[in-house]
């Protein structure tokens, strides 16, 4: 008999964030251009789409294997912990779902290093882009019934892109 | 067909040209204490971060606060010196207090026949920069170290005579799981 969905589904890791990253990217481009558009829920997997992009790129750089399950308590809350105490302002609620605050993670640990360090318009961009996502996107929107207007799914629309599209770079 | 490429730096970025102002003004002419709060942090490779809380950034979205964080620095201090900035952050003081970064809080604690009155210590403490934003009677002086705190407590005494015993200067105490992992 074949395994069931969730017994097939791997731990997390970066080459899993990166492969789902893409994956419901796509999922909410379906979403948004379906005949009847669903923009709220093509905006909250677009979120999650970046999340995954951002936290890949968080942990490639601080060379954890790509195939390295990552967990709560031994990668993500440490992270934050390491985000907090390097200034950035990471809410409690959420925390391990807050963009902006990966985002600008993200660009703080790559300023440890001159060989690591985003180019200045870059890294301002980065965190230009988790600015933007911070004010449409949460992961409880799940629970939410409202519509999303055409120009808020636009432009998560093209937060996402950016990301995906500059995930190499990250 | 049209082919359209967009650098990074070509997308026009929301300004709000008297905040910038106000900003850059308190730039050249940085005071004791008080709010707008700037701390500036040294990066490799000569960029730098920049923080800065203000009250003012209410109503303004995080994008936006950036984009007046660097005019203001362009402003103040030239192009050059805005092109080290790798990383540009404005909150309010409550975003701050509630992101963890402002431990640190004086408050009066007044006794029947203290020399001064609590309107009298609320109009100091907003001077120092206390935020109105947790509501306009009750201003909320914070602080990211005991130090800055203990520095303003000593400018309250100065401007207040008599209000030695008034001041009282507290920390949060953290999380249990804070604790936990110590």
């Amino acid at each position: 008999m074949p395994r069931r969905l969730l017994n097939r589904c791997n731990q997390d890791s970066i080459r899993e964030y990166r492969a789902a990253a893409r994956q419901r990217f796509d999922d909410a481009l379906a979403m948004a251009t379906a005949g009847a558009p669903r923009r709220t829920g093509a905006i909250y997997l677009w979120g999650y789409s970046i999340e995954m992009v951002l936290k890949a790129a968080y942990f490639s750089l601080i060379g954890l294997p790509e195939t390295r399950v990552i967990g709560w308590g031994t990668d993500l809350r440490p992270a934050i912990h390491r985000g907090r105490a390097m200034g950035i302002a990471w809410p409690s609620q959420g925390e391990g779902h807050n963009v902006r605050a990966w985002a600008e993670l993200l660009v703080r640990e790559r300023a440890l290093l001159p060989a690591t360090i985003f180019p200045a318009p870059f890294g301002l961009e980065v965190q230009r882009q988790g600015q933007r996502v911070e004010q449409l996107w949460r992961e409880t929107l799940r629970y939410r019934k409202n519509y999303a207007y055409l120009y808020e799914m636009r432009q998560m629309h093209e937060a996402a892109q950016w990301f995906l599209g500059n995930a190499h770079a990250l | 067909m049209p082919r359209k490429i967009r650098g990074i730096d070509e997308k026009p970025r929301p300004i709000n040209g008297n905040l910038a102002e106000r900003l850059a003004d308190e730039l050249r002419n940085s005071r004791e204490s008080g709010q707008p709060m700037v701390e500036e942090e040294a990066f490799a490779a000569g960029k730098r971060g920049v923080s800065v809380i203000w009250d003012a950034w209410d109503r303004l979205s995080f994008e936006e606060r950036t984009s007046v964080i660097l005019k203001a620095y362009e402003l103040a201090e030239g192009h050059e010196y805005r092109e080290t900035i790798a990383l540009a952050s404005g909150l309010t003081v409550p975003e701050a207090y509630a992101a963890g970064m402002l431990p640190f809080q004086i408050i009066p604690a007044l006794r029947r026949g203290d020399a001064v009155t609590l309107e009298q210590c609320h109009q100091a403490m907003i001077k120092e920069g206390a935020s109105t934003l947790f509501g306009a009677d009750k201003p909320q002086l914070r602080f990211a170290t005991e130090e800055d705190a203990e520095a303003v407590r000593k400018r309250l005494l100065q401007a207040l005579p008599g209000s030695d015993q008034v001041w009282v200067i507290t920390q949060e105490g953290g999380k249990v799981e804070d604790w936990v992992e110590r």
